[in-house]
C-alpha cells in the first residue's frame, strides 16, 4: 500500500494505492491516522481509487481508522469504492457504516453539510 | 471438461496473495462464471489463504500456505492448506460474529466466504494444520449433491 495526502480546506484526502491487506499497512495506516489526529486533522476522506484489491484484514485497518477518528470526534469517509470493494462492504454490511462517494466534491462537501 | 488440478504452495508472507489473484483470474477464465462470479472467487480465495497465513501459519516465513484449485466441468473446488493448530471450526462456523460489529476484530472473512462460494467446508489435516475446502457452481452448473 501507498499513500498521499492532501489537504482540501478542513478536509483531508488520503489517496490509497496498491493493495490493502494486513502486516505492516496496518502499522503505516493506524500511524498515519494518529499523526493527523494530533495536528488536528479530523475530517478524513480516504481515496480507494488506487487501490488493486482488499481483503478482509484490509477492511479492518479501515475500521480502525473510523474507529480511532469517531472516538477523537473525527470521521472517516471513503470516495471511489470500486465494484470488489463495494461487494466485500456490502455482504459484511459494513456498506451501513461507512458513508461512500463516487465524487471527491460531494465528499468533501459532506463536512460542511448538517 | 477433464478435470484440471492446478497446484502452488507460497511461504506466508501477504505479497503473494497477489499471485493467488492472479491464477483465480486465469483458471475461472473459460469457464462459465459471470464476471462478479470470478471475482467472488477470488474474493474468497484470497480470504482463505489470508486466514491460512494469518491464523493458521502465525505469519511464521517458514510455513508454507497449500492451495489446490480443481477445475471441474460445472464447478470450481479449491482448497487452502495450513500447518497451524487448527480451531473448533463447527463451534465457530454456527457462532460466526456480526461482520458489521466495528468492535469484532475477526470472522469477516469466513463471512465473506460463506456469502460469496456455494460451499464452505473445514477440515482438520491429519499431519496438522486446518484445511478450507472452497466450492462454487458455474452459471449453468447443477445443485450441489455432496452437502
Amino acid at each position: 500500500m501507498k499513500y498521499k495526502v492532501r489537504e482540501e480546506g478542513n478536509v483531508t484526502v488520503i489517496d490509497l494505492s496498491g493493495k490493502l491487506m494486513g502486516g505492516y499497512d496496518a502499522d503505516v495506516f493506524r500511524d498515519l491516522v494518529h499523526e493527523l489526529i494530533g495536528k488536528g486533522r479530523k475530517k478524513i476522506v480516504v481515496n480507494l481509487a488506487g487501490i488493486k484489491w482488499i481483503n478482509s484484514t484490509g477492511i479492518g485497518i479501515l475500521i480502525t481508522g473510523y474507529t480511532t477518528l469517531r472516538k477523537n470526534k473525527g470521521d472517516l469517509k471513503l470516495l471511489n469504492v470500486s465494484k470488489k470493494i463495494e461487494s466485500i462492504l456490502y455482504v459484511t454490511k459494513l456498506n451501513l457504516i461507512f458513508e461512500c462517494f463516487e465524487d471527491e466534491h460531494e465528499a468533501i462537501g459532506s463536512y460542511t453539510k448538517g | 471438461m477433464a478435470e484440471e488440478t492446478f497446484v502452488v504452495e507460497f511461504p506466508s508472507s501477504y505479497k503473494w496473495l497477489n499471485m493467488i489473484d492472479l491464477m483465480c483470474a486465469e483458471i475461472t477464465a473459460g469457464m462459465d462464471f459471470s464476471r462478479d462470479a470470478q471475482d467472488e472467487i477470488s474474493i474468497s480465495v484470497i480470504e482463505a489463504c489470508t486466514n491460512a497465513l494469518e491464523h493458521g501459519n502465525k505469519c511464521c516465513p517458514d510455513c508454507d500456505v497449500r492451495v489446490v484449485f480443481r477445475r471441474l466441468g460445472d464447478k470450481i473446488v479449491v482448497e487452502v492448506t495450513d500447518c497451524g493448530e487448527g480451531f473448533d471450526f463447527t463451534d465457530y462456523l454456527q457462532h460466526i460474529p456480526d461482520p458489521s460489529d466495528i468492535h469484532k476484530k475477526r470472522g469477516r472473512g469466513i463471512f465473506i466466504m460463506k456469502a460469496m462460494m456455494d460451499t464452505l467446508k473445514y477440515e482438520k489435516v491429519e499431519k496438522g494444520g486446518m484445511k478450507v475446502i472452497l466450492k462454487k457452481m458455474t452459471d449453468g452448473g447443477g445443485e450441489e449433491d455432496d452437502e
